[in-house]
């Protein structure tokens, strides 16, 4: 009864605008857990339809919120580590939105997460993920596995499922247990464990490069070589792809970064000095 | 998989297992639902130096044809003290949908104040950076519909810049472009400011050839490829126009300048 | 996810199911029908707001027509509503939702007076620019709960400092402010007369209130012989430092229709 009165003496005024929960949320995320699991969503019947429906370029190019995407990216397990390698473009429709990408992901000082797909979704999560891994290191008192730290993504994602996610990640790592580690998340909820994967737009591309040389007992400066080359091939085939490589390399001590490359010059030291890419038939200064 | 399998009948034509083209949905229910987001226009630009940013961006707002307002600006200082923000040290920019971009500005505002009561000291931009990443994620599934630059000082005194999309990838840059005219300026300023495809002519030929190295620019220079982006996007792009503002963040605080862009 | 190159990471149709452009409107390449029509849309409706700031305050109209379709429903709607005495609000669009706002509003300043915080002293405290931030929130929270008011308004009056204060507020939470401003038709063609009058700020604070007055009933005039939803008769508003002066039963003043002998093309004429 008193609720029903509340109800009818309460002003109009009152009834508009936020709910005290709608209110206590909002400031709680305002205050603390920037990192959190609570999604506005829209109103409507099927979220990811509508959400589809404002966001996919390829089905539709004039669709009003261009998501930025990542492309070119590739691991593999050597016997001296893993080599992580990217290109750093990222595509809004055709519009080319940075050259400058951070594709690899400092998950930790062992750990490395790669880009591609919605950056957002991957810079997100993989943040996310660092918040675990560490969490899990001041519970445990020693550094999470690359499988338990991939497992966790995957679950994660996997839970997001048919929502509209769209990353396509790499984990890489070395840990006593495991050794060097390597595996491939995407946000279908798949994991998997391999030797080597490529990820993106540009993937074919790559593989093609990669598998023909790739044999697992390659000294470092052979592999590194070979993770550069094979982007190399991406950013020139693939026009989603370009811009500069990014190199790293995860050894037991941790990871090592070696560079964030200009594609252009590395192009035509190929071509000038290599005599690759002799598909491209006019001479640098003409 | 049972799509898999119904597209999995042998054909002459070489093809994938499903079908490739995205299909739409032809007879079946209609969706007649509300459009929630429109599009302002205008243009943003921030270019940073070695002791100053500078954050841009036209007065014009419209909706189609139509021109809503000729001073309707895009660029917010954020934290600070009351509603003027005064001693603010942190400029927020944003394009697209103004309503989402008024709420965005709001939401950062309100979490940048929240914090100094909290923290007892000023949040830092990196901070302010991430958590504004965070802000747009968390409408990941019903998006902000805005492209947003964030500018201020970093811990060392050097002006930082960070750019993202709708949905909060982000990125420190030396220089950005978003909006209406963004593909009118950015080649310009790739030009310009990041000197690319740029070779010192004294350096030889072929592999031999050195690219000029960008080198931190100073206010004056960087004041007036402002100026000259936002003239020369007027004449060409019909969202831009009306006015220029210009907010320059140093030590000292945030300077605001204001010019007059061609009205037609 | 799709894994091909063309539209790598792109969602797939076997599992999203098919693209669905009924969601977007033409313009975005979508399917949504043009104009807006949607299960939810405005009924009876009302058509251009019209307001112009000048030196000591705001002149605001709108006429006093709610139509339903192409028909001439209601001849007698006041779509200007009087919030207190420092402030005025026109509403364009659906006139349900503007009843909905009036009742709302309505609440708020028997709230805002005679609530718990109501202040001692005698006077309006909320100003124009309160009660826009107000209605303009109201307005977004709706459209973010995908149940908007389907309303186009401006907001009338002065400002806590007692300065001349107009803005738009519409059903998609988009703000802005200038010194004149149309909702709908308005903003074709009412919109260019105006801002040859008040060009910027600083001709509005030369403007004087008859000329202000001059230049919204001219363009009420120019309103009616081109937009097919008006109607001769109108409300006008001036809010100033004295108060709010509404009159809600004007009539279009020397009219002239000697321009419609020259319109070619609508007719059977031949020439």
């Amino acid at each position: 009864m008193d609720a029903l009165v509340a109800q009818h003496s309460r002003s109009q005024h009152a009834a508009e605008g936020y709910s005290e929960d709608e209110m206590q949320q909002q400031m709680s995320a305002d205050l603390a857990q920037p990192l959190s699991l609570q999604f506005a969503l829209p109103p409507t019947a099927s979220p990811s339809q509508w959400l589809r429906a404002m966001t996919d370029d390829h089905s539709n190019p004039q669709c009003p919120i261009k998501i930025a995407h990542g492309t070119t990216t590739l691991a593999f397990r050597h016997k001296g580590g893993i080599v992580v390698a990217t290109d750093s473009r990222a595509t809004a429709g055709d519009w080319i939105a940075s050259q400058t990408v951070k594709k690899v992901i400092e998950i930790n000082s062992c750990l490395l997460g790669t880009m591609a797909g919605g950056a957002a979704d991957c810079q997100y999560w993989l943040a996310y993920l660092g918040m675990q891994c560490r969490l899990h290191e001041l519970r445990h008192k020693r550094r999470i596995s690359v499988a338990a730290a991939s497992k966790i993504l995957a679950n994660l994602v996997y839970s997001y499922k048919g929502m509209g996610l769209s990353m396509g990640t790499m984990c890489a790592g070395v840990t006593p247990s495991e050794g060097p580690a390597l595996y491939y998340i995407d946000s279908d909820g798949t994991r998997l464990a391999g030797n080597l994967f490529c990820v993106g737009s540009g993937q074919t591309f790559a593989y093609g490069v990669l598998d023909a040389e790739y044999h697992y007992d390659m000294e470092d400066a052979e592999a590194l070589e070979l993770g550069k080359r094979s982007i190399l091939a991406a950013t020139h085939r693939d026009a989603f792809s370009g811009g500069y490589i990014n190199l790293y390399h995860v050894k037991e001590d941790g990871w090592v970064k070696h560079g964030f490359m200009d594609t252009n010059p590395i192009f035509w030291e190929t071509k000038l000095k290599k005599g690759e890419f002799s598909n491209v038939t006019s001479k640098m200064d003409e | 998989m049972a799509a898999m399998m119904q597209s999995a009948m042998p054909t002459s034509e070489p093809g994938y297992s499903f079908s490739q083209a995205p299909q739409s949905v032809a007879g079946g229910p209609r969706q007649h639902g509300f459009y929630p987001y429109t599009d302002n226009g205008g243009t943003t630009l921030g270019i940073t130096g070695s002791d100053f940013a500078v954050l841009a961006g036209d007065t014009r707002s419209t909706s189609g044809y139509n021109i809503n307002s000729r001073y309707a600006p895009k660029l917010f200082k954020i934290g600070g003290t009351g509603s003027a923000n005064e001693g603010a040290r942190i400029v927020l920019s944003v394009v697209g949908f103004a309503a989402d971009g008024n709420a965005l500005k709001e939401r950062l505002d309100t979490v940048v104040k929240m914090y100094k009561f909290q923290h007892n000291k000023e949040m830092s931009v990196h901070a302010c950076a991430q958590r504004l990443s965070h802000i747009l994620y968390n409408k990941r599934f019903f998006p902000y519909y805005v492209h947003a630059i964030l500018g201020g000082l970093d811990e060392n005194g050097v002006g930082a810049l960070y750019s993202y999309d709708p949905v909060g990838s982000y990125e420190r840059e030396t220089c950005r472009s978003a909006g209406a005219a963004s593909s009118l300026i950015t080649p310009f300023l790739d030009n310009q400011v990041n000197l690319k495809n740029q070779y010192d002519p004294t350096s030889g030929s072929g592999l031999e050839k050195v690219t000029k190295a960008p080198q931190p620019l100073s206010r004056q220079t960087v004041e007036e490829l402002v100026t000259d982006s936002f003239t020369s996007a007027a004449e060409r792009q019909i969202e831009v126009g009306d006015g220029l503002q210009m907010f320059i963040i140093t030590k000292d605080g945030i300077e605001e300048k204001y010019m007059e862009l061609k009205k037609d | 996810m799709n894994h091909f190159p063309v539209g790598w990471g792109r969602p797939r149709d076997d599992v999203y199911g098919a693209y669905n452009p009924s969601y977007l409107p033409q313009s975005h390449g979508g399917t949504q029908a043009n104009p807006i029509t949607h299960t939810q849309s405005p009924i009876v409706t009302g058509t251009s707001v019209l307001a112009i700031k000048y030196k000591d305050g705001v002149v605001i109209a709108a006429d006093n027509l709610a139509s339903y379709g192409s028909l001439a429903r209601f001849t007698d709607v006041k779509r200007l509503k009087q919030f207190n005495r420092k402030a005025v609000v026109g509403f364009g669009g659906d006139v349900s939702d503007m009843q909905y706002l009036d009742r709302l509003l309505n609440s708020l300043d028997v709230e805002e007076n005679y609530g718990g915080d109501a202040p001692a002293e005698s006077g309006p405290h909320m100003s124009a620019k309160n009660l826009h931030a107000y209605l303009s929130k109201v307005m977004y929270k709706r459209r973010s709960d995908f149940n908007p008011l389907w309303n186009a308004m401006l907001v009338a009056g002065l400002d806590e400092s007692d300065k001349p204060f107009l803005a738009y507020a519409d059903l998609l939470g988009t703000t802005y402010s200038s010194p004149s401003l149309a909702t709908g038709f308005g903003a074709h063609l009412a919109q260019p007369i105006m801002r040859r009058a008040v060009p910027n700020e600083a001709a509005s604070r030369e403007l004087s209130k008859e000329q202000a007055v001059e230049c919204i009933k001219e363009c009420m005039k120019v309103l009616f012989y081109r937009d097919a939803r008006s109607m001769p008769v109108y409300s006008i508003a001036v809010i100033d430092g004295k108060g709010v002066d509404l009159k809600e039963d004007e009539k279009l003043e020397n009219q002239s229709w000697a321009f419609a002998e020259q319109i070619r093309g609508y007719g059977t004429q031949t020439v």
